[in-house]
């Protein structure tokens, strides 16, 4: 009985962490409607499809530090276009962030670079694209596109629903064959090569989806804020990677689960209205943080290291 | 399986020393072209080449070197250090805040700050190698953590200020040559010929090449790898004490710039990101070449987007000469 409890608990531990910052976030700030609900879908959003993008790549044991920058692009590319030609305005930021992945991808497998630097190299290619496109936060998006893709202040349907369709979008994805092609590779990428998996061409087109995910989540920001950036996506960079992480998902590839990263993306929006009407400072946020992803990925390790002292 | 039950020291295989040609080709090609650069410079701006303005020059990238001697040996042994940023700054923000601005200050100060990369650096190495936390995540952690608790400590405004003795250790020099300068190229020569030639060195490099070999060969493996993040964390430490003085305070988000520009330098420099392939020696003559670059695109007039494509561009372009360069020799 408590194993079997133990091991449900080890394997949706994401998912009760969550629960309980949401019912203490619930139990601070005394109600939880649907604006409380719409706010937390959304802000989530774009660092939960950055982080599904990341996780795509982390799967194949790579690491992209050019998403946040990418995404950057896309929504000064979007807000500069969309309100005179919708199509180009939808198109170009998709292309764009597709490119960049692309590539990435060629870059990593076909030379057979480290992926931390080439994305180091084109994370600053980006960074300067955009500040050549948008060299000061401007443009437009019209209001529509945010009453059609993030709902009306109180209502959290859409916000939600959108969080639920891209996890469950990403799931559908894992259980390709194109999924089980990408945690082959991660587990043993030699033995996924002589069992008949397109190592090179799965993981370009990771790197690619990676791309394409960045630029929608860049798109989804230049709705919310109605106006594109050129630093928008700096941010992503590094919280991305944290995300993925503290959705329990190791960097070694070959494992986890979209909900996960959701849940990772969750954990980490949450806690930042947590301190808020904790009425903690926000200086403590990044410390906070920072314990938060070292308890999660040292928990195993750590206990190794004390039972082999105890056996000592 | 813990290394430090067996450290009886044990000379490393002669195989894992650095490949003499490679780390002499990588920094002769890189000063090479900082050569051109110098010329192009003094084309567009004359007395760019002066020897007084590329002691500026020097000066300026003695930070980053300093911040890129931590890096390179971290890298060495497989690793990578994101947490400098914030380890810099706040050792930084401790030193002026004990300081206060007073010589006699100075070195109790200077203890308190290195004290905070020594442990930090501690930590870090501690969480990667018993803990087997990767790399990327302890260290970005740590500066997280370093970054919350920067913030507390100031309550967002950094206090006190650099001893006047430091600030004319961090800005000045004898007879042209600054005294940053100095002081880096001691620390280099020493780094680069300890890496090479020490047994500290060749045990770094043994790790890095492959460390389960290592372990065989009686190197205490984890004793090593910590030490290396060790000596990163007070590098970090140090080069903040040393750019709050050349600042003249110390200030929020000072060490965010040096971050990727270093890890780039290293990578410049032919240290492989896999460890055990690489010196200083590459670091140092990359440092100097980003350096120029950056400061010659200033002066061309080049906008800060141009310069942030140009600056990932050469760095792609070095990636991929190296690999085509190595390729006969490295088909592991």
């Amino acid at each position: 009985m408590t194993a079997r409890l133990s091991r449900l608990v080890s394997s949706n531990w994401p998912v009760l962490v969550f629960i309980v910052l949401l019912v203490t976030l619930i139990v601070l700030k005394g109600r939880f409607n649907g604006f409380d609900a719409r706010s937390l879908s959304v802000n989530a959003l774009p660092l939960i499809l950055i982080a599904l993008a990341q996780f795509l790549i982390i799967l194949t044991r790579g690491i992209d530090l050019s998403l946040g920058p990418v995404a950057s692009v896309s929504g000064a590319l979007m807000s500069l276009y969309v309100t005179d030609n919708p199509a180009l305005g939808l198109a170009l930021p998709l292309v764009a962030g597709l490119g960049a992945g692309l590539l990435n991808g060629v870059l990593i497998v076909g030379l057979r670079l480290p992926p931390i630097i080439v994305t180091l190299a084109t994370m600053s290619i980006w960074q300067g694209v955009a500040l050549v496109v948008l060299p000061n936060p401007g443009g437009t998006v019209p209001s529509d596109y945010q009453d059609a893709l993030m709902g009306s202040f109180s209502s959290p349907v859409i916000g939600l629903v959108t969080l639920a369709v891209w996890a469950g979008l990403l799931t559908w994805l894992l259980g390709s064959r194109f999924g089980l092609s990408l945690r082959a590779i991660g587990s043993d990428e030699a033995a996924a090569e002589m069992s008949g998996v397109r190592v090179k061409r799965t993981k370009i087109i990771a790197y690619a989806l990676g791309g394409l995910l960045a630029a929608i989540s860049g798109m989804y920001m230049a709705v919310s804020m109605s106006s594109g950036s050129p630093v928008v996506g700096d941010g992503y960079i590094l919280t991305s990677i944290a995300a993925v992480v503290i959705g329990g998902i190791p960097l070694t590839g070959g494992r986890g689960s979209p909900i996960s990263v959701v849940m990772g993306g969750l954990i980490l929006t949450i806690t930042a209205s947590l301190l808020y009407f904790a009425q903690v400072s926000s200086f403590y946020q990044s410390l906070i943080n920072g314990l938060i992803l070292l308890l999660v990925v040292g928990a195993p390790g750590t206990r190794e290291y004390v039972a082999g002292l105890v056996r000592r | 399986m813990s290394a430090v039950d067996r450290d009886e020291p044990v000379a490393a295989p002669a195989k894992s020393l650095p490949r003499p040609a490679l780390t002499v080709a990588v920094p002769a090609f890189l000063l090479v072209l900082t050569g051109g650069l110098l010329l192009l410079g003094e084309r567009m701006a004359p007395g760019f080449a002066s020897s007084n303005n590329v002691f500026q020059l020097l000066k300026i990238g003695s930070f980053l070197g300093l911040i890129g001697l931590g890096q390179t040996l971290v890298m060495l042994v497989g690793g990578i250090d994101l947490s400098v940023a914030w380890v810099l700054t706040g050792s930084a923000v401790v030193f002026t805040a004990v300081c206060s601005s007073q010589d006699g200050n100075t070195v109790p100060a200077a203890l308190a700050a290195i004290a905070v990369g020594l442990v930090a650096g501690f930590v870090n190495g501690f969480g990667i190698v018993k803990l087997r936390i990767s790399p990327i995540v302890m260290t970005l952690a740590m500066n997280n953590i370093m970054l919350g608790a920067t913030l507390v400590y100031t309550g967002g405004t950094p206090s006190g200020g650099v001893s006047p003795v430091l600030r004319d250790v961090a800005t000045g020099g004898i007879v042209g040559v600054p005294y940053m300068v100095l002081l880096w190229a001691a620390v280099g020569t020493f780094a680069i010929v300890a890496i090479r030639y020490s047994r500290w060195g060749r045990r770094l490099l043994a790790v890095g090449e492959n460390s389960r070999v290592s372990f065989l060969n009686g190197i205490a493996n984890d004793r090593v790898v910590i030490g290396a993040y060790v000596i990163c964390g007070v590098t970090a430490s140090v080069t903040g004490i040393l750019f709050a003085a050349f600042s003249g305070s110390s200030f929020l988000g000072m060490g965010d710039q040096f971050v990727l520009p270093a890890i780039a330098a290293v990578v410049l420099g032919g240290t492989s990101m896999f460890g055990g392939r690489g010196g200083y020696g590459g670091t140092f003559a990359a440092v100097i070449f980003t350096t120029l670059l950056s400061t010659v695109l200033v002066i061309g007039n080049i906008s800060a987007g141009v310069r942030s494509i140009i600056f990932g561009v050469a760095i792609l372009a070095a990636l991929i000469a190296q690999r085509l360069i190595t390729r006969d020799q490295d088909r592991d």
